[in-house]
């Protein structure tokens, strides 16, 4: 009787987890619903088709950079190269799709240069034992002097059906999205992606329980790569070209997209699906803010406090307990 | 029973830290179906022993011996495999993971490659079953107290299935229930032919469970025999009995009726509603085991934590200082137990360290005489007996001359009472013998010294009075003619035949 009452708790555990996560990204979410709703009034579009998928297309690589700088902040790191790499990416992509390669081969090379040059930083990182802001600023040099080399003014071209495909009026973005959200929760089911959180926030405890840190680590440096120049080939489909400093703006948003998402600068603190709503909520803001007639200068100004405010509050509640 | 092979045994092991010996020849064997109680006083050398016993340190000399075979290297992966698991005093747990990842981080189920979460949730369930967790298994770590905390730490070890258990200071953090709980699930294991190894400052739960001991005392061991027939006292006394030679200055009575210090109802950190009076011209020695308030007290005394009292007078003015420029300001200094992270800057000039105290009572902006600067630290240098270059940066010194910096960077300042925390931890014997000169010669000049102290011989030789504290209350406050190291330790644990308690 006693085994028929623990294989029934047995097959509920995966699922009370994952609720148990959204407890402390629910506000984020309520949120982001009302951004949502504003900009959905503010401009009805939304609704339509060509309208969403114009609004999942200029959410997508931001989308993809945040998970790509949450996951190294849940190891404990932090990368500064992100907007470099999604440059690589992007001049790779448009110097390769059009040449012998073809698109699939320029594809491949893409993912093979992230994962390459994110499990390259993070061997660097971890093995040598150096900061991570350290390493991935120097990085960024390197990785964006490469995208120069490479391109050294805006050029190459994206075929113009795989333009259409990703950044016309399909939704391909946002299913894109899903399966690397589904990916992700894959990951996370495994027991290397799983050890990311131990080995973000207590690296010596999951170290005497036998997880393998080092390796948790340099896998998330790859992951991280794999997104960022995935995003940067995003990019090039969108204008058609490649530009080898288009990426720049999106190191810093991919930090302040992963502060608001609730992920800690500590290891080990916040969710994925967190970073995904701050990211969410940062292009939710531009957007409004533009509709609402904010002069550039301003937006910037409201997005700094907000963002400030957004690491306040939980800070607050803590004190206040 | 003794033809049977130990499960584990460590054959004269012994090791050293920057050439401090911590462990010289030292044995043990973990026989299967025992509780083995380890026992011995702060520092000496159970948690480097346990370290050696589970391969996260290895020994300097004598080898580990598994089922009866030396092992050669012996290393954290190879102990899991070999069935021995460890409940550390750190938690090894992570918060945002709920109960069941946590019990199977580092050993989950796989199937397909994925973590298999139906068979952890039963595995972990029947883990958790065993020591009385029924909270939900997928709620975080993070939500539990820290003794629910070591409850998922002692069922992570039974998710293992060990042959050897070995679990240092389990009790520390538990209520009555939760010690209950563990001492039935030790006796079952110990059913099981499963080998223990119990580690605990608390003599009456090693009494009821134990059924062998192995004593150490400063990194030897003092005894290893069945505890049947050995009564606590016994056990008090193997623990300290050790001769205090003559390390120590002669005591004279200094002490004045007036306080220097007097709170009343103080709470700060773990400390509640203490009340102490530290008279001028004493030594006022604070004991206890490591980690039950000393430390909150004199950081609360000083204004470096938020403190609560009832009534207070400093130093002659009325309430707490509440920070420490006004704690300086009323003539307390506090030299800090970590004094590489807390007490010198250690890349810094000695000359800095020493100056540092004087920098903040300057005028923000006075320019600095370099000259005044060298002159008072080669004055300070000479009475403290800090030999060669000031300009070196700190860290060049000796931990007993560091000492003698965090200490002599107050001087100049002629407080009216030290705050001291562990001053003569990892200090060589000739500095300790210094410092014990100079403490003394403090309060015979008039001045208040509180000295908290884990070196329990210090503690009787120097003090003119000692307050013993445990869960954050004085327990005790034992008067020059009550000072014994057996009174101090058995205060400190609560042991039966205490007489003086307070």
């Amino acid at each position: 009787m006693s085994t028929v009452a623990s294989s029934r708790q047995a097959g509920a555990l995966y699922w009370p987890v994952q609720l148990r996560r959204n407890v402390g990204v629910r506000g984020l979410f309520a949120v982001v619903m009302a951004f949502l709703v504003a900009y959905g009034f503010l401009f009805p579009g939304l609704l339509t088709a060509s309208g969403f998928a114009k609004f999942t297309q200029s959410w997508f690589p931001l989308a993809l950079v945040a998970m790509a700088q949450a996951i190294l902040m849940l190891t404990g790191g932090i990368s500064l190269a992100i907007g470099a790499m999604v440059s690589l990416g992007a001049v790779i992509a448009a110097t390769t799709m059009t040449g012998p390669l073809g698109v699939a081969g320029g594809a491949a090379a893409v993912a093979l240069t992230g994962i390459g040059i994110g499990g390259a930083t993070g061997f660097i990182v971890v093995k040598l034992r150096l900061p991570a802001i350290v390493v991935t600023l120097a990085g960024s040099f390197i990785i964006g002097g490469a995208a120069l080399l490479i391109l050294p003014r805006p050029g190459g071209a994206i075929p113009e059906w795989l333009s259409d495909l990703l950044a016309g009026n399909t939704p391909a973005a946002f299913v894109l999205l899903v399966l690397i959200v589904l990916l992700w929760k894959l990951y996370l089911a495994t027991p290397l992606g799983l050890s990311l959180y131990a080995a973000g926030e207590n690296p010596v405890g999951a170290y005497r329980s036998g997880v393998p840190v080092d390796g948790a680590r340099v896998a998330a440096y790859a992951i991280s790569g794999l997104l960022c120049t995935g995003a940067g080939l995003f990019v090039a489909a969108q204008t058609g070209s490649g530009d080898p400093v288009i990426g720049t703006a999106f190191t810093l948003n991919s930090i302040a997209a992963a502060v608001l998402g609730g992920i800690g600068f500590l290891g080990g603190q916040g969710t994925m699906r967190g970073a995904l709503a701050g990211s969410l909520l940062l292009s939710l803001m531009i957007s409004v803010m533009f509709f609402l007639g904010f002069t550039p200068v301003a937006q910037y100004v409201a997005q700094g406090l907000i963002i400030i405010g957004a690491v306040a509050i939980p800070q607050f509640r803590k004190v206040q307990q | 029973m003794l033809a049977t092979a130990p499960l584990l045994a460590a054959r004269g092991v012994s090791k050293s830290f920057f050439g401090n010996p911590v462990l010289r020849d030292v044995s043990i064997a973990l026989q299967p179906g025992r509780v083995h109680a380890l026992l011995g006083e702060n520092g000496a050398g159970k948690s480097t022993l346990i370290n050696l016993l589970s391969g996260a340190l290895r020994p300097d000399g004598g080898a580990i011996e598994v089922d009866g075979r030396p092992v050669s290297r012996m290393t954290p992966a190879y102990a899991q495999q070999a069935g021995i698991a460890v409940v550390q005093q750190e938690l090894s747990l992570t918060a945002s993971l709920s109960i069941a990842e946590n019990i199977g981080l580092g050993a989950y189920p796989r199937r397909f490659g994925l973590l298999d979460y139906p068979e952890l949730a039963v595995r972990a369930r029947a883990a958790c079953d065993l020591v009385g967790l029924d909270e939900p298994l997928s709620m975080p770590v993070g939500h539990l107290s820290l003794g629910r905390r070591q409850m998922v730490e002692i069922a992570k070890a039974l998710y293992r299935r060990p042959r050897v258990l070995i679990l240092d200071e389990p009790t520390s953090s538990l209520s009555a229930t939760e010690t209950k709980v563990l001492t039935n699930l030790l006796e079952r294991l110990r059913g099981e032919r499963i080998a223990i190894l119990y580690i605990s400052h608390r003599l009456n739960e090693v009494m009821a469970l134990c059924q062998h001991v192995t004593v150490l005392k400063d990194g030897t061991c003092t005894a290893d025999r069945s505890l049947e027939g050995t009564d606590a006292n016994e056990l008090v006394r193997l623990m300290v009995g050790r001769d205090p030679g003559d390390l120590f200055p002669r005591w004279q009575a200094s002490a004045l009726a007036a306080n220097a210090i007097s709170v009343r109802n103080f709470s700060a950190g773990l400390m509640r509603d203490v009340d102490l009076d530290v008279r001028t011209g004493e030594v006022l020695g604070i004991g206890g085991l490591v980690g039950q308030g000393q430390e909150d007290l004199l950081l609360g005394l000083y204004g470096a934590i938020p403190a609560r009292t009832a009534s207070a007078t400093v130093n002659g003015a009325l309430g707490l200082p509440g920070g420490v420029p006004k704690a300086n300001a009323l003539g307390l200094a506090y030299v800090p137990a970590d004094r590489k992270r807390e007490g010198l800057h250690l890349i810094h000039s000695i000359i800095t360290n020493m100056m540092l105290p004087a920098f903040a009572r300057l005028p923000a902006l006075k320019l600095r005489s370099r000259r005044a600067e060298r002159e008072t630290a080669r004055g300070l240098a000479a009475q403290l007996g800090i030999k060669g270059d000031l300009g070196r940066p700190a860290q060049a010194l000796s931990g007993g001359n560091q000492q003698k910096v965090a200490l002599a960077k107050w001087m100049p300042h002629h407080p009216l009472a030290l705050l001291l925390n562990d001053p003569t931890r990892g200090v060589d014997v000739e500095t300790k013998r210094e410092i014990y000169m100079m403490l003394r010669n403090f309060a015979a000049a008039g001045k208040a010294v509180v000295l908290l102290s884990s070196d329990t011989p210090e503690l009787v030789h120097l003090c003119d009075r000692v307050a013993v504290v445990r869960e954050g209350q004085i327990v005790a406050m034992l008067e020059r003619g009550a000072l014994s190291e057996e009174a101090i330790v058995s205060a400190a644990m609560g042991a039966e035949h205490q007489k003086v308690a307070a």
